[in-house]
């Protein structure tokens, strides 16, 4: 693999969260090394999100450390949060362009606000980025006029305007046709190729995980099961991870259905 | 998310609303240096003229009307009365105080509220739960800087504009009045209206204009913050920011016109 061995980028230490009484996070410890691709795998409500959210500063862990480049997140103040966050390109699930800006103009806005540049290295930069997400035809449209696909690819876009060392993607594929989802996985993997970017996306699309991924890592009910390489995770006993690549529902959910379907012939 | 305002009395929420309001009209003042003209940042001050526009100037239609009405209705229902006494003339100085006082800024900010409050929690709730104000943050860029702070400059220079204006349109409805009823010159009515409204009044009256612009954009931006769970919580936010906001601007009238009538600013010299 890429750089198991290398220098740590992101590197997260009992990390735990939890809402009143319920433990969304327990002792979470993670590495991302420089040059991989890591994928966070998990079910609806395993608290990727939320972990998501710690590693960008939104929010801050009840216990833990999280380090990015050496420092210290959590603790750290905001002015040099500020400066971590300008080598940490994100991507969010929905998108969250700005719908009153052109395409051209929400890749443009972290340049204009967070560098000195003159305008035409702006355009120029712009166009660079839109055509390496394959949008620059899309320039002058405004979000609402995309496709989801497209939406995805200018908020890559967006998120690779100050070059940063580290991308960030929320749910890349979600709500995505396959061919649209394929084309995003291409670009993350062309993304790590040209730029050399360390990329950490959220998902829970198993396929693309597979495809794109140098590591997976699986949480479920708020811990990590498993952290490895894409044989390590296929050949991984864990229950949870078996039902999840055999797309097996949890007994629960299958107890409610087969009730539901008694009670519905009883009723019938 | 936790809500802490849930398990509260209705004091305790007031309470914590209030004190959650002041904390954000702080953090928006200390970065409204950023907004200004010549000594800001010239795209946030760019937006600014954007919401002149959006909060004031196309809200001129709407308040100079409705102060127009009311100031008519004010000289229809006074000169129903005065006219028993021989006193028609005197409507001048009712409408002319009236609005000049109390009316003008109160309707206007009423209208503002209404259109505004609603807007500004609009949008700012639908950033919040398109996750674009997360976008900004993990940009670097301040949520707080970026659309708080214009939007409270433009408000704080518009609304006192248009309280003026509504003000002189409700005055005018009276002078209308006063034309068809008694012939009154217009000449005449602008001077015995001056003579009745003292430079005092409309300096607290612009005092009062910039509270209520304070209030309408602190709400509007509050409740857009608080909301969550998608469009359905976008448009509570919206309910309850007009409602808040309309709420407060009568209330705090309530406390300013106290305040002015103990101090004895009411009375006339």
């Amino acid at each position: 693999m890429t750089a198991n061995a290398g220098e740590r980028v992101i590197c997260i230490r009992n990390v735990s969260v939890s809402y009143g009484s319920r433990h969304v996070l327990k002792d979470i410890d993670l590495d991302i090394y420089r040059g991989e691709i890591l994928v966070l795998l998990g079910g609806s409500g395993s608290g990727k999100t939320t972990l998501l959210k710690q590693v960008l500063g939104l929010l801050k862990p009840d216990t833990g450390t999280i380090r990015i480049n050496g420092v210290d997140i959590t603790t750290c103040p905001e002015s040099e949060l500020a400066a971590i966050r300008r080598h940490v390109g994100v991507a969010f699930q929905e998108a969250a362009l700005f719908n009153s800006l052109s395409v051209e103009e929400n890749v443009a806005l972290p340049l204009h606000e967070l560098t000195h540049l003159a305008d035409s290295t702006i355009s120029l930069m712009v166009w660079m980025k839109l055509k390496a997400v394959g949008l620059a035809d899309a320039a002058k449209l405004f979000p609402p006029q995309l496709s989801g696909g497209m939406r995805k690819r200018a908020a890559v876009a967006r998120a690779i305007a100050l070059d940063p060392a580290i991308l960030v993607l929320d749910e890349p594929a979600a709500g995505l046709d396959p061919i649209a989802a394929a084309q995003i996985d291409e670009l993350v993997l062309f993304l790590k190729r040209a730029f050399h970017m360390t990329v950490l996306i959220v998902s829970h699309e198993l396929v693309s995980a597979l495809h794109i991924a140098d590591r997976l890592a699986m949480l479920y009910q708020g811990r990590l099961i498993v952290v490895g390489t894409r044989e390590q995770f296929l050949a991984n006993a864990h229950p949870q991870v078996r039902k999840f690549l055999d797309r097996t529902p949890d007994p629960i959910s299958r107890g409610i259905a087969e009730d539901f379907i008694n009670s519905y012939l009883r009723a019938g | 998310m936790t809500s802490p305002g849930q398990a509260k009395s209705p004091p305790a929420r007031w309470l914590e609303y209030v004190g959650a309001l002041t904390i954000q009209f702080w953090t928006v003042i200390r970065q409204l240096r950023h907004v200004f003209p010549f000594v800001g940042k010239p795209r946030r001050w760019r937006t600014t003229v954007q919401q002149m526009y959006a909060i004031g100037a196309s809200a001129l239609p709407m308040a100079g009307t409705m102060s127009f009405f009311t100031g008519m209705i004010l000289a229809l229902q006074s000169a129903a009365e005065l006219r028993r006494f021989g006193a028609m003339e005197l409507v001048v100085n009712l409408v002319a105080v009236a609005f000049t006082r109390e009316l003008g800024p109160l309707i206007t900010a009423i209208a503002v509220s209404g259109r505004s409050a609603s807007a500004i929690s609009a949008e700012i709730g639908t950033m919040v739960v398109t996750e674009e104000v997360d976008a900004l943050r993990v940009m670097g860029l301040d949520p707080v800087e970026f659309t708080f702070a214009p939007k409270y400059l433009a408000a704080l220079i518009t609304i006192p504009c248009l309280t003026v204006l509504s003000t002189l349109s409700g005055i005018f409805a009276g002078y209308l009045f006063l034309a068809f009823s008694i012939d009154m010159s217009f000449r005449v009515y602008v001077q015995r209206a001056a003579e009745a409204v003292q430079l005092r009044d409309v300096g607290l009256t612009l005092v009062k204009s910039l509270a209520f612009a304070s209030i309408i954009v602190q709400v509007g931006c509050l409740e857009g913050l608080r909301a969550h769970g998608g469009p359905q919580g976008v448009g509570h936010s919206t309910t309850v920011a007009v409602v808040k906001a309309t709420f407060l601007i009568i209330l705090v009238d309530l406390i300013a016109t106290g305040i002015f009538y103990a101090m004895g600013w009411s009375a006339v010299e």
